[in-house]
């Protein structure tokens, strides 16, 4: 199953209400990079930042349809 | 799937013992991975001891092992102090900005560089040899 981009964007926006989030396909649809500015990373390390991030679409690691996920994440200024 | 518990008392003995430790794909001298690749030459950059672990002959355990201890099941992951400071990306940035530096206890190189990938030369004179778990 291929990754749904749009859908990936949607899951990290619902996740952390009030992020600016982009989802990049960084070549052939198997390296992807979330670039993600969010509130809520307000005062985490930056591993508890992905560790949200990551949490978001954790289903579609699951179920197959993505296998790496890159992470850039900041606090909004 | 619940992690092996004698390999994850490995992994959590090997954190404990390292102050710095990279788990990763390969060894520091033949690194199997560009992201693990990436993470030795910053290490190398601030001049740091470190153990490395090569996860390839266990990586499915491995990452059970990892995803108890850290919440984490990609590799590489460099751990200081016992934590889980991050992968490849967090690596980079935190050396950009000297935060990784700090943390080591080293001096921000003046000409800290984060060098095109075919640029890396694997290995160096800071490499400790991978431990082995088995």
């Amino acid at each position: 199953m291929a990754a749904d981009l749009a859908e990936l964007k949607r899951m990290i926006e619902e996740a952390l209400p009030g992020a600016e989030v982009e989802v990049i396909d960084e070549g052939g649809g198997d390296h992807l990079r979330a670039v993600v500015t969010a509130p809520q990373f307000e005062g985490l390390s930056r591993i508890d930042q992905h560790r949200l991030v990551r949490n978001a679409v954790r289903e579609r690691f699951e179920d197959g349809s993505i296998h790496a996920l890159s992470i850039t994440s900041r606090v909004p200024d | 799937m619940a992690a092996d518990p004698e390999l994850k008392q490995k992994v959590e003995e090997a954190i404990a013992q390292n102050p710095v430790l990279l788990l990763m794909k390969g060894t520091p001298d033949m690194p199997r991975c560009g992201f693990s690749m990436r993470v030795v030459n910053v290490l190398e950059q601030l001049g740091v001891e470190y153990g490395a672990i090569d996860v390839l002959p266990a990586l499915q355990p491995l990452r059970e092992v990892t995803m108890e201890i850290a919440d984490w099941q990609t590799f590489p992951q460099l751990y200081v102090n016992g934590e889980l400071v991050g992968g490849c990306d967090i690596v980079e940035e935190m050396l950009e900005t000297g935060e990784l530096a700090q943390l080591l206890g080293v001096e921000q190189p003046e000409d800290a560089k984060l060098p095109e990938p075919e640029r890396i030369l694997p290995g160096g004179p800071q490499t400790s040899p991978p431990m082995q778990l088995g």
